[in-house]
C-alpha cells in the first residue's frame, strides 16, 4: 500500500532508500514504521538508530523470505478486510486498522503475528545495536528520607538477588549532604560530575535537582545541558496547565477517546523556565507523553517517577539513571473522578502525606524500574543497580556478576559508593572520594 | 435514615403472571481486575481475611478459574452475565451481543424490572443490564444503577464553578442532585431501563435523598464501592430482587500505580463482600435461600511477563487467572476443587440456580453448586 507520509530530512531519505521494502510489507507494519519516521524530529538517538537498523535489516532479507515472514500478518489483515481502508495517512490508517481489527475480533491474532515477526527480527537487531562490549551502565534508585521505611521489608521484592552492602552514614545527616556526597558534587554546582555526564535524574520532589543547582532554578537550563532532570514537584504549574486545558476540552465535548488522545498529543504547553534542567523539543514532547500516557502520572508523584524512568530506559536509554522516590499524598475521596476539574479554593481539602503507604508503593515501583531495565538489551548484563534509602545504613547492589564475598563487607561510606560508581563507569573518581567497593567492581 | 424510606416495593411494578423463584442469586464482581497472587494465592490471604477465614469455609472455592476474551472491564463483565465472550466497545457505548441472564430470567418468568438489578461502581456499565438483541433488550433488561457516577457528577458540578453552590451547602447540593435526576440522568451515568413505564417522581426523589443522606454521613463518602454497597443494601431492603449483580471497582485504582492503594481497595472489597453477605443473612427475603457468587471479572498484568499490577492490557496469564468463591443455598460447605473453570460458567450456573433456561452460550453450569 502506498502511504502519504509527511516526512522530511533524514526520515524522508530513509523512507526513500527503503521504499521497496516498505511497499512489500503488510500495510499495518509499513504504517507503523512510517508513523515512527514521522516522529523523527522528536525521537531520541537510540530510537532513530533502531528505525534505521530495522529498515536496513528488512531490506537485506530476500523478497521470498520476507514474504514468508510476514505471511501471518498479511493473512490476518486480509481476513479483517484492511485493504478496504482508503486512508493514506499512515497514522490515521493505523487508527482505522486497529479499530477494524478490534471490531472483527482479530486484534489478538494480529498482535500474535506481529510478535512472531519481531521475535525473529529482534535478536539480529539487538546484536547489532547492543554488542556485548558496549559501555557499562548504572541505575541508582533512592528512597527519600520521609518515606517510612520498614527495614525488615526493605527491597524485599528482590528476594536474595544482589548484595547487601553495609553503609557508614556518619556525617550524612541530611538529604542534601547525603545526595551531594553520593554523587560527588562538591563546590561548584554548575559543573556536572563526570559520572553523571549524560545522566537522567527523575524524582518525586526536587532534592536531587537542588543538589545540582542549589535550588536556584534561574541557573537553568544548565550550561552544558549534559544532565536531564525531571522533577514532579517542579513540573507542578505545567501539570496544572495541562489539567486545565484537558478539562476545558472535556467540558466542550470530545467525540471519542481516540479524538481526545489526538487532541492531547497536539498540545504545545511549555513548562515554566527552570522547571527542567534542559528543555529541548524532544524532552518537552517526552514530558508531555509521560504525563498523558502513563496512568496516574498526573496524580501520583512516585508513579510519575517510575513511568518516566521506564520510558527513559526504553526510549532515551541514558547510560546513567538516578531516581528518587518520595512521599505521596493520601488520595482525597473521589478525587479520581474530579481530577480534571478545578475545584474552588474553598473546596480544597488539605493534602496529607502518606509515608507508610509510600513505602509499599516505592518497593513495587523501584522493582518495576529494575524489571524494565532488565528487559532492555541496552541494560541487560551491563548494568550495576544500586538501591539506597536515605538514613538507612545499608544498600542493595545488583550487578551482572555480583556475588557475596567470602568475608563480610566492611561498612562503606557514601564517598566509597561514589568511587565505586565512577570506577564501574570508567570515569575519573571525583576528588575526595573514597575507595571503591571491591565486591562490586573487582 | 429509615424515615426517609418508603415501605418496600411501594413503587415496584406488578406484572400479571409473574413467577418469582424461591431462590435468590447475588453475583459480586471482586472487581476492577485483581491478580491471583494478590488475593487467593497464599501470600495474598492477608489481603482477603474475610474471604479466606469467614466465607470460604462456608462454601466452595474454585482456585483455578480463568477469564477468556478481552481484558477490559465491560467485555469481561459482559462475559460473566452472558456466558459468552463479548467484543463490544470497551467504554460501554454498546450493549452485549448475546442475551444476559437478566433478560432470559425476566422474559421466561414474566418478571418485573425490580426483580433484576445491576449496581455498578464502574461508570461505563450503563448498558450491562441487557443485550442489543431484538427479542430481548430493554423490555427485559435489568435495572442498572451507577450511584458513584451520579454523586460524583453532582459534586463535580457543585464545586467546579465559583458561582455555584459549594459542597458545604447541603440543601443546595440536594437540589442539584434532584436536578441531575430530572435532567435526563443517562448523561450523568445513570441508566434505568424502564420497560415502557416511567419511574415515579417519588422513586426518583427517594433515591436522590438516599444518596444525599449517604453523602452527609461524616464517615462517607470515601469510595465508590462503599456507595455501591450502600445502594445495594437499599435495593435489597426495598425490592428484594431475585437476581443482583454487584460490581465493585475500587481495585482499579491500581491504574494510578500506587500499590498500597490497590491493596487497600482489595481489603475494602473483601470487607464489603463479607458485609453484603451478612446483610443478606439478616433479611428474611434472602436468608437461607440465596447463593452468593464472588468472582473477579479478570486479573491484572504480571510483573515480569506483563506491565505490572497497574494494568490489565497484556493479556498474559496473570490477566486471566482468577478464582471463584460460592456460598449459601445449594452450595456444599468447606470444599474446594482444583477443577479448571471459566468465568463464562457463571451465567449458566445462575440460570441453574434460579431455574430458568440458559440460551446457548460458551459457558457450562458448575455442577458442584446446584
Amino acid at each position: 500500500m502506498q502511504f502519504n507520509a509527511e516526512l522530511t530530512g533524514d526520515a524522508a531519505t530513509l523512507a526513500r532508500t527503503h521504499s521497496g521494502v516498505l511497499a512489500r510489507l503488510p500495510a499495518t507494519v509499513s504504517a507503523f514504521i512510517l508513523v515512527e519516521l514521522t516522529k523523527w524530529p522528536l525521537l531520541f538517538p537510540p530510537e532513530r538508530r533502531y528505525q534505521r537498523a530495522l529498515l536496513e535489516h528488512l531490506s537485506r532479507i530476500p523478497a521470498d523470505e520476507l514474504e514468508r515472514s510476514v505471511a501471518g500478518i498479511a493473512r490476518v489483515e486480509a481476513e479483517a478486510g484492511a485493504s478496504k481502508i482508503g486512508e493514506r495517512n499512515p497514522a490515521r490508517f493505523q487508527d482505522e486498522a486497529q479499530a477494524l481489527l478490534r471490531k472483527r475480533g482479530l486484534l489478538v491474532a494480529w498482535r500474535s503475528e506481529v510478535d512472531v515477526l519481531f521475535q525473529k527480527i529482534d535478536p539480529a537487531l539487538e546484536a547489532q545495536l547492543y554488542p556485548g562490549d558496549a559501555p557499562r551502565r548504572l541505575i541508582v534508585q533512592i528512597y527519600g528520607r520521609e518515606i517510612a521505611v520498614q527495614r525488615e521489608k526493605l527491597w524485599s521484592r528482590f528476594k536474595r538477588a544482589g548484595l547487601r552492602v553495609p553503609l557508614n552514614l556518619e556525617g550524612e545527616a541530611d538529604t542534601e549532604r547525603f545526595l551531594a556526597t553520593l554523587f560527588g558534587v562538591v563546590g561548584n554546582r554548575s559543573t556536572t560530575p563526570a559520572l553523571l555526564d549524560g545522566a537522567w535524574v527523575i524524582e518525586a520532589h526536587e532534592a536531587l535537582h537542588a543538589v545540582f543547582d542549589g535550588g536556584d532554578t534561574r541557573l537553568k537550563p544548565s550550561r552544558d545541558e549534559s544532565l536531564t532532570g525531571l522533577s514532579y514537584d517542579r513540573l507542578r504549574s505545567y501539570r496544572d496547565d495541562l489539567t486545565r486545558t484537558l478539562n476545558a476540552k472535556i467540558q466542550s465535548g470530545v467525540e471519542s477517546p481516540q479524538a481526545f488522545a489526538a487532541y492531547a498529543r497536539s498540545l504545545r504547553i511549555a513548562p515554566a523556565p527552570g522547571a527542567l534542567l534542559r528543555a529541548d523539543d524532544i524532552l518537552l514532547a517526552f514530558v508531555r507523553d509521560v504525563l498523558l500516557t502513563g496512568n496516574g502520572t498526573m496524580i501520583v508523584n512516585n508513579t510519575f517517577v517510575e513511568w518516566a524512568a521506564a520510558q527513559a530506559l526504553r526510549r532515551a536509554q541514558p547510560r546513567v539513571l538516578a531516581t528518587r522516590f518520595g512521599v505521596r499524598d493520601k488520595l482525597k475521596p473521589f478525587s479520581s473522578m474530579i481530577m480534571f476539574s478545578q475545584a474552588r479554593p474553598t473546596d480544597h481539602v488539605p493534602a496529607v502525606p502518606d509515608p507508610a503507604g509510600s513505602f509499599i508503593d516505592v518497593e513495587q515501583l523501584s522493582y518495576y524500574v529494575w524489571v524494565n531495565a532488565e528487559k532492555n538489551p541496552a541494560y541487560r548484563g551491563k548494568t550495576l543497580y544500586l538501591f539506597l534509602a536515605e538514613g538507612v545504613d545499608e544498600m542493595l547492589a545488583i550487578g551482572p556478576d555480583t556475588a557475596a564475598p567470602p568475608t563480610a563487607i566492611a561498612p562503606a561510606r557514601l564517598e566509597d559508593v561514589c568511587a565505586t560508581m565512577s570506577i564501574w563507569l570508567g570515569v575519573p573518581v571525583p576528588d575526595g572520594s573514597g575507595q571503591p567497593i571491591r565486591a562490586l567492581v573487582g | 435514615m429509615a424515615d426517609w424510606w418508603l415501605p418496600r416495593n411501594l413503587f415496584a411494578q406488578r406484572v400479571a403472571g409473574a413467577r418469582t423463584p424461591e431462590r435468590r442469586a447475588i453475583v459480586v464482581t471482586f472487581g476492577g481486575g485483581v491478580r491471583y497472587e494478590d488475593t487467593l494465592a497464599r501470600d495474598g490471604w492477608v489481603n482477603i481475611p474475610h474471604l479466606a477465614s469467614d466465607l470460604v469455609p462456608q462454601g466452595i472455592v474454585f482456585p483455578a478459574a480463568r477469564h477468556e476474551g478481552l481484558t477490559g472491564h465491560f467485555n469481561s463483565t459482559g462475559a460473566l452475565v452472558t456466558g459468552s465472550r463479548q467484543n463490544v466497545d470497551a467504554y460501554g457505548s454498546e450493549a452485549p451481543v448475546t442475551p444476559t441472564i437478566f433478560e432470559l430470567f425476566r422474559k421466561e418468568r414474566a418478571l418485573p424490572p425490580e426483580e433484576t438489578w445491576v449496581v455498578a461502581t464502574n461508570k461505563s456499565f450503563g448498558l450491562m443490564g441487557g443485550s442489543k438483541l431484538r427479542p430481548f433488550g430493554d423490555p427485559y433488561s435489568a435495572n442498572v444503577i451507577l450511584p458513584k457516577q451520579l454523586l460524583i457528577n453532582t459534586i463535580k458540578s457543585a464545586v467546579s464553578t465559583n458561582g455555584g453552590p459549594g459542597v458545604e451547602d447541603r440543601q443546595a447540593l440536594a437540589e442539584r442532585m434532584m436536578l441531575a435526576l430530572d435532567e435526563g440522568y443517562e448523561g450523568f451515568g445513570w441508566k434505568v431501563f424502564e420497560s415502557g413505564r416511567t419511574l415515579s417522581g417519588e422513586l426518583k426523589a427517594s433515591l436522590a435523598k438516599s444518596l444525599l443522606d449517604y453523602f452527609n454521613d461524616p464517615a462517607a463518602p470515601t469510595s465508590g464501592d462503599e456507595l455501591t454497597f450502600f445502594m445495594t443494601k437499599e435495593i435489597m431492603n426495598r425490592f428484594a430482587p431475585s437476581l443482583l449483580l454487584v460490581n465493585f471497582w475500587d481495585i482499579d485504582i491500581a491504574h494510578y500505580g500506587a500499590y498500597s492503594l490497590y491493596l487497600d481497595a482489595i481489603r475494602r472489597t473483601d470487607r464489603l463482600v463479607y458485609d453484603l453477605w451478612q446483610h443478606a443473612q439478616s433479611l428474611p427475603a434472602y436468608k437461607d435461600r440465596t447463593t452468593l457468587l464472588v468472582v473477579p471479572e479478570m486479573g491484572r498484568d504480571s510483573d515480569v511477563a506483563g506491565n505490572g499490577f497497574a494494568n490489565h492490557r497484556s493479556g498474559d496469564e496473570s490477566c486471566r487467572r482468577v478464582w471463584l468463591v460460592a456460598l449459601g443455598a445449594g452450595v456444599p460447605k468447606g470444599t474446594g476443587t482444583e477443577r479448571p473453570i471459566r468465568t463464562l460458567d457463571v451465567a449458566p450456573t445462575v440460570a441453574n440456580i434460579l431455574g430458568f433456561r440458559m440460551a446457548e452460550c460458551e459457558g457450562k453450569a458448575l455442577g458442584e453448586l446446584v
